[in-house]
């Protein structure tokens, strides 16, 4: 049994389920969506404020994405603790740590494929409607910013493909999670900013500004999130290798 | 040629032993029914061959080496297990390509399994509109895919129509006849002795038997015949000089125990009684398991209610 093998059966089981192909599209469907809506209407005047930030605005719309990113990681996992369906997938890969590797292999690169397409593709549409605003991927942080902003969305995909893996429940994660990433935004991020930069999305989404202030870096911001998301892929890693199927 | 080998299987959940020092062997070349009433281990008997789940102690080899050493198992094994554990959302043939595609399976093999179980017309339907003996047949053509030597099913005929009941009995039959080995659980007593040419009987996950089908029913029969006279009288004082006596039943056959066929039609000849029916009584299936369980039936509240779960 090769590695390639089993990487080739996890993506026909990713290929095979309308609601998983159908929540990586909607990575690419809803952060567009929200880029037209929001830079097509106040996208104008957004950008004639003072101290606009023209790079971290563009990628506004990761914001919104990434949800749909989080639910693709949830569900690509939780599918196998339906039912008994998880007792026919290791019969058919018996090693444990073979089929956790390809698995998240599997959704993170697809994630990742359809992250950079994302993060691109958005922010050259948003850029369209901002007139003599309009900054190029040659402006300094964009091309940085637009490919991290697709790393950073295969990061929280695997984040909860990984926690998926050790709860075995999309529900328990999506719901723990998604409260998690609209609530911190705005209650979190005056009052304890030191904290708070060091969460997944916080630490994760410095990457996109032209010029991350504070402790971390745009890159090493990003190091925080796949650290979060690695360890949530060892805590799942643990749950396949032990638990009962 | 590749037996399961099961010994001194253990799995204990707290304090409770699913399954308690198993040993027992299943050989190709036939069929062996795994009987057992509900909760005795059978399940979980064969999720530990699979290696599902982890044993307390003990090992299960399939042909002498653990499940998860098999480099592609299922080219060696095929196993339902449960039919609903398919996901909905696919069709029968992407189901098959998953697990073909992890195994080195060709996918010509894919068309075949769904040709063999009568499922070619809707291979591009969706799971989730099958009906339960769909299922079924999806999850038979699963454990056929990889062609193995070694084929488990758990409770394979469940919600299958009587033709479908037909159409597993012989492809199990057919399977042993290939020389595979063959390990089916069932709780169906008639229909398990219609195709089973072993038996291995669980109860609270222990081994009650393990022996040919033939033997444990000769085993659990106590001798008994019936028959059909038209000299009554004779006959009843003939048999009354041996301390016999018969028993009318409903449909006017007489019934006689402790004795065979044997001894009454040499005792009706010297007699010169003419007989008009002699045979006799062999213990069923239902009825030598049942007398073999009857101890062993956790759920049981009483022997009636075994009885009638235990019927077909």
């Amino acid at each position: 049994m090769t590695p390639t093998a089993v990487l080739h059966s996890e993506w026909i089981k990713i290929r095979s389920v309308r609601s998983l192909y159908g929540s990586l599209v909607a990575v690419l469907a809803t952060t567009l969506a929200v880029t037209v809506l929001a830079l097509g209407t106040v996208g104008r005047e957004q950008a004639e404020r003072a101290g606009a930030e023209p790079v971290f605005d563009a990628f506004y719309a990761l914001n919104f994405g990434q949800i749909a990113a989080i639910a693709f990681g949830a569900a690509a996992v939780s599918s196998e603790f339906l039912g008994g369906a998880l007792r026919i997938s290791l019969a058919a890969v018996p090693r444990r740590s073979l089929f956790h590797a390809a698995k998240m292999t599997a959704i993170g690169g697809s994630a990742l494929v359809v992250g950079l397409v994302t993060s691109f593709t958005a922010f050259l549409v948003g850029q369209l409607f901002l007139g003599e605003h309009a900054i190029g991927l040659g402006h300094p942080g964009a091309l940085r910013a637009a490919v991290g902003g697709g790393i950073y969305l295969a990061l929280m995909a695997l984040f909860a493909a990984g926690l998926t893996a050790l709860l075995r429940s999309a529900v328990a994660v999506l719901s723990l999670l998604i409260p998690f990433l609209l609530i911190v935004p705005f209650v979190f991020a005056d009052i304890a900013t030191a904290v708070a930069r060091y969460l997944p999305d916080r630490a994760g989404q410095l990457v996109l500004h032209q010029n991350p202030e504070g402790s971390l870096g745009p890159w090493s911001g990003l190091a925080v999130t796949a650290a979060w998301a690695a360890a949530a892929l060892l805590a799942g890693w643990w749950a396949v290798r032990r638990r009962d199927a | 040629m590749t037996s399961i080998d099961v010994h001194q299987l253990t799995k204990a959940y707290g304090t409770t032993r699913a399954v308690d020092r198993l040993s027992f062997r299943v050989r190709p070349g036939s069929v062996t029914g795994f009987l057992g009433p509900n909760g005795a281990g059978k399940s979980t008997t064969m999720r530990l061959v699979l290696g599902l789940d982890r044993p307390t102690g003990g090992t299960a080899t399939i042909g002498g080496r653990p499940y998860a050493q098999l480099a592609e198992p299922l080219r060696t094994v095929g196993a339902l297990l449960d039919a609903q554990a398919a996901h909905g959302s696919r069709t029968p043939r992407s189901h098959l390509s998953v697990l073909a595609a992890s195994n080195g399976i060709a996918a010509s093999r894919v068309e075949a399994v769904l040709e063999e179980t009568g499922l070619a017309d809707v291979g591009a339907r969706r799971i989730k509109t099958f009906s339960l003996g769909m299922r079924q047949r999806l999850g038979i053509a699963a454990a056929l895919l990889g062609d193995p030597a070694v084929v488990m099913l758990d409770e394979p005929s469940n919600g299958l129509d009587p033709e479908g009941i037909i159409w597993i009995r012989e492809l199990m039959k057919r399977l042993a006849r290939e020389g595979r080995t063959v390990l089916v659980s069932s709780h169906r007593m008639n229909e398990t002795a219609s195709f089973a040419d072993h038996l291995v009987v669980l109860g609270r996950g222990r081994l009650l038997a393990d022996l040919p089908m033939r033997e444990f029913l000769d085993s659990r029969s106590r001798p008994r015949v019936h028959l059909r006279t038209t000299e009554q009288a004779r006959l009843r004082s003939a048999l009354a000089t041996r301390g016999l006596t018969a028993a009318q039943a409903e449909d006017g056959r007489w019934v006689i125990d402790g004795v065979t066929a044997e001894a009454i039609g040499t005792l009706a000849a010297d007699e010169g009684i003419p007989l008009l029916e002699l045979a006799d009584e062999r213990a069923t299936l239902e009825q030598a398991y049942l007398d073999l369980t009857s101890d062993d039936t956790p759920f049981a509240a009483s022997t009636t209610s075994t009885r009638q779960e235990a019927r077909p």
